[in-house]
């Protein structure tokens, strides 16, 4: 299935769905299975990033586990309801989270705009929608950068200990925020000579339907 | 249709950046402005696309500037950046995560042009830069030169009466070049007025009708460009190397010393097609040696160096790096012994200071055992490379050629014995080229080696003593620098040789 090719506001719309859903499945014998088969479909779909996205879900698994489980039992509750309610808000947040990373991850800034311009949506909704969903890969592209730049420069941050390497991590904030104003700049600077107009709703070259037009056909598939 | 009237900017250093620049530039006029790294030829081309001030505020900024017979002050945004095109020197600075259709297509779509229009005009600048198969790709994936057609692609879609160019060459292979010089030619009707800025005239000397070259801020008067090319003393006044002229050729020789040896490599990463980037590549690379590696824009060159630094996974083959072999070994442990410079030092720059880049250079980050004699190392090989007066300054801050700079700094202090150079800025302007010349130098004198990707062949020529041709994923050359630009696997690229005419009509190498 070619998940890159569908409509933004299509795959917008179900990640919407399932979070309302999970929000409403307040059982973890719900939301458990419903985490799961969320995180399924990402595997089966081959959603690119998808084992940092593990790693940072197992993360925030383990945080909400421990700090709810902690705070409920210092508020009284029984163990095994604290543990079933940290699991029911885990899974929760399991599920939102990756339909939303599906969500970014399948949709280029690109074919957001061609959706939002055929939507005629006003400017500044095209422009936020752009950006909210496709600024976060291009930190998280950054981030990298900024980590291989680290190893070709001799730092060693894999063959090092957990602690180490999550130290070296947080080290990258700074760069990556001056990285992140840079970027800013260039977006603005691209918007502006190239004539992003706030007041005026743009047109798009794409065909946009249920399905977004990755590519303009080769020369000779063209039509005059 | 343009006219600068004693102008001048700056940006709070103690001398302004641009100082009381005249300039008349006629409807139809293509003018090249030439200058060496730091003459401030980027700050005039953003002020004559009215960049700054309008989007980039210079505290020192006064003279005239009139556009169509209006001050350019008095022209709204809308009109000026629909009539003046800018492709920045820095290309990076005008891209975001678009893919290659939409960044072309941003201008007229901004412009609210119907679908049918929009798409007929993607197909025109795509088949005239030969972009056809980059389409659906995203911008930021590309090579440096790919991009920088895509960028001036983007420029020319809305039609400017006036096209900047800062630097449109960098990065591009020559073959590229001599298709951005024919397009540009092709669409003269199309394109009523043209300012470029480079280094190397002889470039873009094909598309100008004149040359002003630009020296501390001060712009001289244009000159014909004929008249101008053979007058090597005009050239070294401006502190540009003359164009087409040998400046040395290199006497290095290998001591034997395998330094990085690479055999059978072949990488995971593939082509639209299906095969590997690089499919059965082998080279060495030997202690007192300035190696050249030459090939087209996107044929691997970026992938084999970071196949060797371990940053690109490799499906098979051997990599040794000093004698031991490499496979397991992490980036940082490879990084040690090959320093690694890209074109765009900013990709490897993330300290706060420029003293701090120098002393990570030294300890890589590890707890410095010394650090007296860590922080005289890099004041010393800042100082080498006219740097000191920058230390406390975020390398962010730093020019272009002053990134560069503290590239060879680092590389310098680090003491790897093994530099990859990647497509130096320095080359073309007298002081740039002293610095490298330096770098190279020491290097020899140290008995390391240095490999150096480029798309300047003169400078191939003067300081290779070996070049390594990559075509196809394979080194279809390796040998002696005076027999790579006879060898049957050179003619095939269809690249003219270092200071060779550039033929007018190159469709004949595209294919």
């Amino acid at each position: 299935m070619r998940f890159h090719e569908v409509n933004f506001f299509l795959k917008l719309a179900g990640a919407l769905l399932l979070t309302v859903g999970a929000w409403f499945a307040t059982d973890w014998r719900l939301g458990v299975p419903l985490a799961l088969a969320t995180l399924g479909f990402l595997r089966i779909a081959q959603v690119p990033g998808i084992k940092a996205y593990l790693k940072g879900a197992a993360l925030l698994v383990l945080l909400v586990q421990a700090s709810w489980v902690v705070n409920l039992m210092l508020q009284g509750q029984p163990a095994l309801q604290a543990l079933s309610m940290a699991t029911g808000m885990s899974a929760r947040l399991v599920t939102t989270t990756a339909a939303f990373f599906f969500v970014m991850e399948t949709s280029t800034p690109g074919s957001i705009l061609a959706a939002s311009s055929a939507a005629r949506l006003p400017p500044v909704a095209t422009l936020v929608l752009s950006l909210t969903f496709g600024i976060i890969p291009m930190l998280r592209d950054d981030f990298e950068r900024i980590a291989d730049a680290q190893r070709a420069r001799g730092m060693e941050i894999d063959d090092v200990g957990f602690l180490v390497r999550l130290r070296f991590a947080l080290a990258r904030g700074v760069p990556l925020l001056v990285q992140a104003i840079r970027m800013a700049h260039s977006i603005s600077l691209s918007l502006s000579i190239h004539g992003f107009d706030m007041r005026e709703k743009r047109t798009t070259w794409r065909k946009v339907g249920l399905m977004v037009e990755p590519r303009l056909p080769k020369a000779q598939d063209r039509l005059p | 249709m343009l006219t600068l009237q004693d102008v001048s900017v700056g940006f709070g250093d103690t001398r302004p950046v641009i100082a009381g620049a005249c300039l008349e530039l006629a409807r139809g006029q293509r003018l090249l402005v030439c200058g060496a790294a730091g003459s401030g030829k980027s700050t005039l081309m953003q002020t004559v696309a009215g960049i700054i001030p309008r989007l980039v505020p210079a505290p020192l900024f006064s003279g005239d500037i009139r556009w169509e017979g209006r001050p350019m002050t008095s022209v709204s945004r809308e009109e000026l950046f629909t009539s003046i095109g800018i492709v920045f020197q820095n290309v990076e600075d005008q891209l975001w995560d678009l893919g290659v259709e939409d960044l072309i297509a941003f201008p007229l779509e901004n412009r609210r042009m119907p679908k049918h229009q929009v798409r007929q005009r993607i197909g025109i600048l795509m088949d005239e830069f030969k972009l056809d198969e980059l389409r659906g790709r995203r911008v930021l994936s590309l090579s440096g030169g790919e991009r920088r057609l895509v960028a001036i692609a983007a420029a020319l879609a809305g039609s400017p009466r006036l096209l900047v160019l800062d630097e449109p060459t960098t990065g591009l292979d020559p073959v590229a070049r001599l298709r951005l010089v024919a397009t540009l030619n092709r669409l003269r009707a199309e394109i009523p007025s043209l300012l470029i800025a480079e280094q190397d005239p002889s470039a873009v000397q094909a598309v100008v009708d004149a040359v002003s070259l630009l020296k501390s801020g001060r712009l001289a008067a244009p000159e014909p460009v004929g008249d101008l090319m053979g007058i090597s003393a005009a050239w070294q006044d401006a502190c540009i190397l003359p164009p087409r002229q040998r400046r040395h050729k290199s006497s290095t020789r290998a001591t034997g010393r395998t330094l990085l040896s690479v055999a059978a490599l072949c990488t995971e990463l593939k082509r639209p097609d299906g095969t590997p980037v690089l499919v059965d590549v082998g080279l060495d690379i030997r202690a007192g040696e300035i190696v050249g590696l030459i090939g087209r824009n996107g044929a691997g060159k970026t992938t084999l160096f970071q196949s060797i630094l371990g940053l690109a996974p490799i499906a098979s083959g051997m990599i040794t790096i000093a004698g031991e072999p490499a496979r397991e070994w992490t980036t940082a442990r490879r990084a040690r012994s090959i320093a690694y410079l890209p074109q765009n030092m900013r990709r490897i720059l993330f300290n706060m200071t420029v003293l701090e880049e120098a002393v990570f250079a030294i300890t890589a980050g590890r707890k410095d055992a010394n650090p007296p004699i860590t922080l005289s190392r890099a004041r010393a090989a800042l100082a080498r490379y006219g740097l000191s007066e920058q230390t406390d300054t975020n390398p962010f801050a730093l020019s272009s050629r002053q990134q560069a700079l503290l590239g060879l700094a680092c590389a310098e202090a680090a003491g790897s014995q093994l530099a990859i150079l990647d497509e130096p800025l320095l080359a073309r302007d007298l002081d740039g080229r002293r610095m490298l010349d330096l770098f190279l130098a020491t290097a020899m004198a140290e008995d390391r080696a240095i490999m150096l990707i480029s798309h300047d062949l003169e400078l191939v020529d003067d300081v290779c003593s070996r070049v390594l041709l990559l075509d196809e994923g394979r080194i279809s050359f390796d040998g002696p620098t005076e027999h790579a630009w006879d060898c049957h696997a050179y003619g095939r690229l269809g690249w003219p040789g270092p200071r060779q005419a550039e033929p007018t009509e190159p469709d004949h190498a595209l294919s």
